[in-house]
């Protein structure tokens, strides 16, 4: 009774005007981002991340979790009729979704995509209704050698599923830690890494580190190459899968929201892996897997619910541990800390009308994406046709704006311009920027939570280990850290390895 | 993989540099720790974290090291084959001054002249195009956000903006 109560509270808050209209935004941009080959959802969150200090926390954060989920749909539409992925967690639907429209079943592929999506997004959302408040419950009685640990836990995981080496993801992950503890010690309150300079003292902003990172190196990269498009031109008719084409795609529907929704909990993990697990499930438990790849439906349906009940998932650590899983979840985590608001444990109980609203609004922003992405395709194929030489000016526009406007310092704009530099000469050397944004966000809290533990444990250094949360998110990293020096786990990690930043 | 983009104990690895690079930024960031104070394992110091992350920042561009020289990695040029390297080079150029002229020029007068670079560098838009996206953008902006949400934007030497 109490969740319904609590679910009738969240609708409230949910369905004042302004946070529809957030909502609205929030979901709109999301598909226009996942549409746009290029640019993804981390680069949208992050240019709009200055915008939620303009409303409440509700509509800020109802926004910014539109752009996630809703990008999630918009992949799929330019997976499927341009061969290019929209956002990463969209890769795998280029493979039959783009062999599909090729054989003029674009309308069921782009069908049975949103309705894939929109189920998985509606499971996530009861799952995470009725699991988020117990773990919370059980999160209270972490401390902080249970959160350094899991934190310690999320990093590796994300390292592991990076794209290259091993140790270039880690290298990266210590690069953010330490770009992370730039500032004042929040212990000692000794400045660290300033170099005399009073922009410093503060930190570096996360703003100007992944609009850098994820905006300007995105522009400076693909001006690199002419950009093709080869968009199927037929007319996109009978949107609504058949009947054979609903049959084949339950289970892979049900097995992918599933799976996805268990991979989108875990640390480090996140859309893009549950599609690909997604996928290769759905391959090895067909009887024709030989259709795979030439235009089957099951690898449209899978992959695309698993996405998006991942993307549901993912909000789970964040909301009941304060952790974010993933590069995306730490950008939100951003939007809470910009309104002085901290997620975890407590979150629930002292801020419920919070909580539920951004729950309740995702009910909403699945529906509205059912409708913008059904009846609205033709809008969306239109887009495609938008010329880069026009957008990307603009981006780089929109990014210096932005990033002036969330602090109004013109030191943050040569910040973002440093790391735009940086972030494209370190994709060109191999080396994957998301670890090193997760430990940016993360890097202080570890710090802080090393530091809590070792004193409190008078620098018994086995505190970690004989908490029994802790030792199995330490012994989980260690396995995930000798892994890739085993030739099987090695190509293994290599087939899952993925790209965080598109 | 072409031997010629392959290499190993050559200047133009380029998983060599990478290499070196994080190795000096690990020693960097160790010395730095040093300098803060590591403090004991029971009341750690402000250098604690910073040391030791340094010396897993060694550690792990050791490896990168080890595995440049021993497996071998592809060649700086090669990272640039067939991409037009100018256009990002220029893109980089053009913010850099832009980042120079923001402050003493001001928002609008610094901006304008961006775009109209950007749009005629990157993929060349037309004169009759890009002068009013030019133009119009960065002015609507600016009244967006000075006028309607009253956002200080920088004005420059000449109060313009």
């Amino acid at each position: 009774m109490d969740t319904l109560a609590n679910v009738a509270h969240g609708f409230g808050v949910a369905l004042l005007p302004i946070n529809l209209l957030y909502c609205f935004i929030g979901v709109f941009i999301g598909t226009l981002v996942g549409v746009l080959p290029g640019i993804g959802p981390i680069s949208a969150m992050s240019l709009l991340l200055p915008v939620t200090l303009s409303g409440t926390p509700e509509s800020g954060i109802i926004m910014m979790a539109g752009i996630y989920y809703g990008s999630m749909y918009g992949g799929s539409t330019t997976s499927i009729l341009v061969n290019i992925p929209g956002e990463a967690a969209s890769v795998v639907t280029c493979i039959d979704g783009h062999q599909m429209a090729k054989q003029g079943r674009a309308g069921p592929a782009l069908g049975i995509s949103a309705f894939g999506s929109f189920i998985a997004g509606t499971f996530a959302l009861v799952a995470l209704m009725l699991v988020a408040p117990k773990l919370a419950g059980i999160a209270i009685a972490f401390g902080p050698a249970e959160y350094f640990s899991l934190m310690v836990l999320g990093l590796v995981v994300l390292t592991f599923l990076t794209q290259g080496s091993m140790p270039k993801a880690l290298l990266m992950a210590c690069i953010g830690v330490v770009l992370g503890l730039i500032g004042l010690d929040s212990i000692t309150a000794q400045p660290r890494l300033t170099f005399g300079r009073m922009e410093l003292i503060d930190g570096i902003g996360l703003v100007p580190v992944v609009m850098g990172l994820f905006g300007v190196a995105e522009v400076l990269l693909n001006t690199e190459q002419v950009l093709k498009r080869d968009i199927i031109n037929t007319k996109i008719t009978q949107l609504l899968p058949n009947k054979a084409d609903w049959q084949a795609s339950a289970g892979p529907v049900a097995r992918g929201t599933l799976l996805g929704f268990l991979l989108g909990i875990l640390p480090g993990g996140g859309a893009v892996v549950a599609s690909f697990a997604s996928y290769a499930l759905e391959k090895r438990l067909s009887k024709t897997p030989e259709r795979f790849g030439h235009g089957a439906i099951e690898g449209v349906a899978g992959p695309e619910s698993a996405n998006n009940a991942a993307a549901g998932g993912a909000f789970i650590p964040l909301m009941t541990l304060g952790i974010p899983p993933n590069v995306v979840m730490a950008l939100l985590l951003g939007a809470f800390v910009i309104h002085g608001l901290q997620p975890g444990p407590l979150l629930i109980t002292q801020n419920p009308g919070l909580f539920w609203g951004i729950v309740a609004s995702m009910y909403i922003g699945n529906l509205m994406l059912l409708v913008l992405n059904l009846p609205m395709i033709g809008m969306w194929v239109q887009l495609l046709k938008l010329p880069y030489n026009i957008l990307f000016p603009l981006i780089i526009l929109f990014t210096i704006l932005g990033v002036y406007c969330s602090s109004n310092n013109v030191f943050d704009v040569y910040v973002m311009i440093a790391f735009g530099v940086i972030g494209y000469f370190m994709r060109k050397l191999g080396f994957e920027p998301a670890p090193l944004v997760l430990a940016f966000v993360l890097g202080p809290m570890m710090e802080n939570n090393l530091r809590k533990s070792l004193i409190l444990s008078q620098g018994d250094l086995w505190t970690f280990v004989q908490r029994p949360i802790s030792a199995t998110c330490l012994v989980f990293a260690l396995v995930l850290l000798i892994a890739p020096l085993l030739p099987t786990l090695r190509r293994k990690r290599e087939l899952v390895a993925l790209d965080e930043g598109a | 993989m072409n031997n010629d983009h392959n290499v190993k104990l050559r200047l133009g690895n380029s998983e060599l540099w990478g290499g070196l690079i994080g190795l000096a930024l690990g020693g960097f960031v160790i010395w730095q720790g040093l300098k803060l104070k590591l403090g004991t394992i029971n009341d750690p110091g402000s250098g604690y974290v910073l040391f030791y992350t340094g010396i897993l920042m060694c550690v792990f561009a050791a490896a990168i090291i080890v595995s440049a020289v021993t497996e071998g990695g592809p060649t700086l040029a090669s990272r640039w084959e067939n991409a037009r390297w100018t256009k990002p080079l220029l893109l980089i150029a053009c913010l850099t001054a832009f980042s120079f002229a923001l402050e003493p020029l001001g928002f609008l007068l610094s901006s304008i002249p961006l775009m109209l670079v950007l749009l005629r560098v990157i993929d060349p838009v037309r004169w009759t195009l890009a002068i009013p996206v030019a133009v119009l953008v960065p002015s609507g902006m600016w009244w967006v956000l000075k006028r309607l949400l009253l956002i200080q934007l920088p004005s420059g030497m000449f109060g313009i903006g």
